[in-house]
């Protein structure tokens, strides 16, 4: 399987770019240290050029697909902690290891509400994890409990809570040494369980506490998502420019698109100048010195939106928080008089960058419109994700199936309802599939399609270095698809856990981790 | 000298190509007597390149043992810059070839000593016997490798300021700003190119007609370099019929019957060599 030189090059094959293309290139790998070459420095420096050559009949090598909300898989529920260790953790091994078939190699495990008291060691239990043969854990994704008790979906009311302390409340529910500071974004101590395992807290901004939480989270590198809120759109814009950088599952758990508040949708538009002006960077032009931009609505309002939501009753669930009175309009910047741009296509300046968002895009959690909608708006922040329950299986048939306390999933398709009724219970998409549904949603071509699952996420993250791209030096994680966007082979860089020492001559290897058809290889 | 006119330059690069292929499979190299091939960059010789690259991937031409010689490489430019010759020989043929990367010699525009790396390198063409088949292109001014307009028809490889007229033209490879094309070249020198036992030219588009009508159709100048050509015992020039615009119709119907008497020769000589006749060097009508 290895190479004598330890290098790969895989040819006859189209290699997604950074700005979405596919170009036809060779691209070279060194699986010993399972990482991507530059193959010209090899070639010319190095003078060495691969000794084993994978001819991939015209297929598209991708960095491996990136989850970063999921919440389980094969039957494993990250969200469900039953006071075994042993078992949790086996769980997390069944999923990395399986979830490969889908084409990803690395994923955010995602925990919902829980009980206060269950955090600290969940938490503990998700650090960072690269085991031999398996998709890489990059930590937790959070999503609660500082969320919007009128957006919770599928979280337990009475787990929520709001953070009066700020940044301390955080620290009290996830445990202190869960969000400790950590250097080593780089994940340069693969598998090394010292690592904390923190990368993205989901919150609404509106809740109280939050908006200071937010500025110390994202001190210590944490990305903050807004999610499952009502907030208005002045609150949104102040979140992202003290730091958020993601939306959760966007168009699910907030408000539908008003066009006189636009709220947490609305960012994907987010107007260069009244961002300028929120931004607490910018001086004031002398014209607008006596100008101050309102808070709309005031917080008298937002506590009616809210009762107002909960009014509703058993529709608080619903997916659309459906505003009954027409919100104040936000105010435009009358004060404002700065120079326009004259030259199309030159960009106004931007003090204020538009968050990542998250999609689900299995044709039922969003519409392909809306999907298009949001896609067009802001191609660079999109995010694929399958947001999957523990019943996300491929080789799962259509039918009823045990979800938890008693109640019963009903499986048709990509669609998951609870028993009985027409509530969505999640998604059971899987990643890949995604990536094709999406690339016909929005007529983007499957390169730029591929980017939402690899390079976006990771550049949210601040990896995108390490994972989703083929940058000489990242990871050689990668997934081989065809032409329609099926995988055809998984491969992970993966460390064994032995101990290096001179007798070891490959410790780290490169695995094909999946492979549905068998990678031709032909050695020269 | 032979003139070969093709329709366009996808049958020019089959052409020169397939002449390469049996040339190197005639030589049958060696680890210890490989086959030494001089290369030119640009656009021109991409065709040539990508027949190349189908010969060896169709498993009919390997380059195990052939050393090559690249002809030049800007001064001062990265190695991995996007523009630098090292990166257009990997994109457009190194890496889809057999060749091991130590039989590749490129010259080092980033040496320190940079009259030592040309000394250096005519040394490593000697030492190697010599270069048995250079293959080149021309330039619009008539250049062969960066031997401007001007240049030494004796010259030997050394650096080289580039003239005006190629820095304009290459512009358009750095972002069309001028102030960042390296004004400095090493390169091999005219007679560098003249000792080598075989020459090959690849020259299309009607851009290069001018070029080529002076460096065939008039005397020896170093104003057009490419004329020196002239002097060569065996040179092959391989054209498109866009670059044959400026020849007189009397010197191309003239190459064309060469070519077809050439054919009929060799088809007797197969006769003859399948009678037991041994092949001799000076066959070909030059």
């Amino acid at each position: 399987m290895t190479s004598s030189n330890g290098l790969v090059c895989f040819t006859n094959c189209l290699l997604p770019q950074e700005d979405g293309s596919l170009i036809e290139k060779d691209l070279w790998i060194d699986d010993r240290r399972g990482v991507v070459l530059d193959s010209q420095r090899t070639f010319f420096l190095r003078k060495e050029r691969p000794a084993r050559v994978i001819d991939l009949g015209g297929n598209i090598v991708s960095p491996g697909l990136m989850d970063i909300q999921i919440n389980g898989a094969y039957g494993f529920d990250f969200s469900v902690y039953d006071g075994d260790e042993e078992a949790y953790r086996q769980g997390l091994k069944t999923v990395a290891e399986k979830i490969v078939e889908t084409g990803v190699t690395s994923l955010v495990p995602t925990i919902i509400t829980q009980q206060q008291s269950l955090y600290p060691t969940i938490l503990n239990l998700l650090r960072p994890l690269s085991g031999p043969n398996s998709a890489n854990l990059l930590g937790w994704h959070a999503e609660g409990p500082f969320i919007q008790l009128a957006k919770r979906g599928a979280h337990l009311p009475e787990f929520l809570l709001p953070a009066p302390e700020g940044f301390q409340s955080f620290e009290k529910v996830y445990g202190t040494e869960n969000l400790a500071v950590t250097e080593d974004w780089l994940m340069a101590n693969d598998g090394d369980s010292d690592t904390v395992g923190v990368r993205i807290i989901t919150a609404a901004p509106e809740v109280e506490g939050v908006r200071v939480a937010v500025k110390e989270a994202v001190k210590r590198g944490i990305v903050i998502s807004i999610g499952h809120s009502i907030c208005s759109t002045d609150i949104a814009a102040a979140a992202v420019v003290n730091g958020a950088r993601l939306i959760t599952h966007l168009f699910n758990a907030m408000p539908q698109l008003h066009h006189r508040d636009p709220s947490i949708i609305g960012l994907l538009g987010a107007s260069p100048h009244l961002a300028s002006n929120l931004s607490p960077k910018s001086p004031a032009s002398p014209t607008s010195a006596s100008f101050t931009i309102p808070r709309t609505p005031s917080s008298n309002a937002l506590a009616n939106r809210i009762k107002g939501a909960l009014g509703e009753g058993p529709k608080a669930t619903s997916e659309a928080f459906d505003e009954l009175t027409t919100p104040p309009q936000t105010p435009v910047l009358a004060g404002v008089d700065s120079d326009l741009q004259l030259k199309k296509g030159e960009k106004a300046e931007m003090p204020f960058e538009r968050p990542f968002y998250e999609l689900i895009v299995d044709g039922i959690h969003s519409h392909p419109n809306s999907v298009r909608l949001a896609y067009s708006a802001f191609p660079e922040g999109c995010i694929l994700i399958t947001d999957a329950m523990k019943i996300l299986d491929p080789h799962l048939r259509d039918g009823i199936h045990e979800w938890r306390d008693g109640k019963r999933f009903v499986k048709e398709g990509d669609k998951l309802y609870l028993e009985g009724t027409d509530t969505l219970a999640g998604s059971v998409v899987t990643l890949d599939k995604c990536v094709r549904n999406f690339s016909r949603f929005t007529g983007c071509s499957l390169g730029e399609a591929i980017k939402c699952a690899t390079l976006n996420p990771a550049r949210c993250l601040g990896i995108e270095n390490k994972k989703g791209t083929l940058r000489p030096g990242a990871d050689a994680d990668l997934v081989v698809l065809d032409r329609k966007g099926y995988v055809q082979s998984t491969w992970v860089k993966a460390m064994s856990n032995m101990r290096m020492d001179s007798s070891t001559t490959c410790n780290i290897c490169m695995y094909v981790l999946f492979c549905d058809y068998g990678v031709q290889g032909r050695m020269h | 000298m032979r003139l070969i006119i093709r329709d366009d330059p996808k049958a020019v690069g089959e052409y020169i190509g397939n002449y390469i292929a049996k040339r190197i499979n005639d030589f049958a190299p060696t680890a210890e007597k490989p086959f030494v091939l001089g290369l030119p960059t640009g656009s021109s010789p991409i065709p040539t390149y990508k027949h190349l690259i189908s010969l060896v991937k169709a498993g009919k031409l390997s380059f195990k043992h052939v050393v090559t010689f690249n002809m030049d490489e800007y001064v001062g430019l990265p190695e991995d810059h996007p523009e630098s010759y090292h990166t257009f020989m990997f994109r457009e043929f190194f890496s889809h070839i057999d060749i091991p990367p130590s039989q590749v010699n490129i010259l080092n525009g980033n040496a320190k000593d940079l009259i030592g790396e040309c000394n250096a390198y005519e040394a490593r063409i000697k030492s190697h016997g010599g270069i048995e088949l250079f293959l080149g292109g021309i330039g619009e001014d008539g250049h062969i490798a960066f031997n401007e307009p001007g240049s030494s028809l004796a010259s030997r490889t050394r650096i080289k300021t580039l003239a005006y007229d190629t820095i304009l033209a290459n512009a358009r490879f750095f972002n069309n700003d001028i102030a960042a094309v390296p004004r400095m070249a090493l390169t091999v020198g005219v007679a560098t190119v003249l000792d080598s036992k075989e020459v090959i030219v690849v020259v299309t588009g009607q851009r290069k007609a001018l070029a080529l009508s002076k460096a065939i159709e008039e005397g020896v100048n170093h104003l057009w370099t490419l004329s020196a050509l002239q002097t060569h015992p065996w040179a092959l020039i391989v054209v498109d019929e866009d670059a044959t615009a400026e020849l007189h119709v009397k010197t191309v119907k003239y190459f064309k019957s060469i070519e077809r008497v050439q054919d009929e020769v060799e088809a007797m000589h197969e006769q003859f060599k399948l009678k037991g006749g041994t092949d001799a060097f000076g066959t070909q009508d030059a």
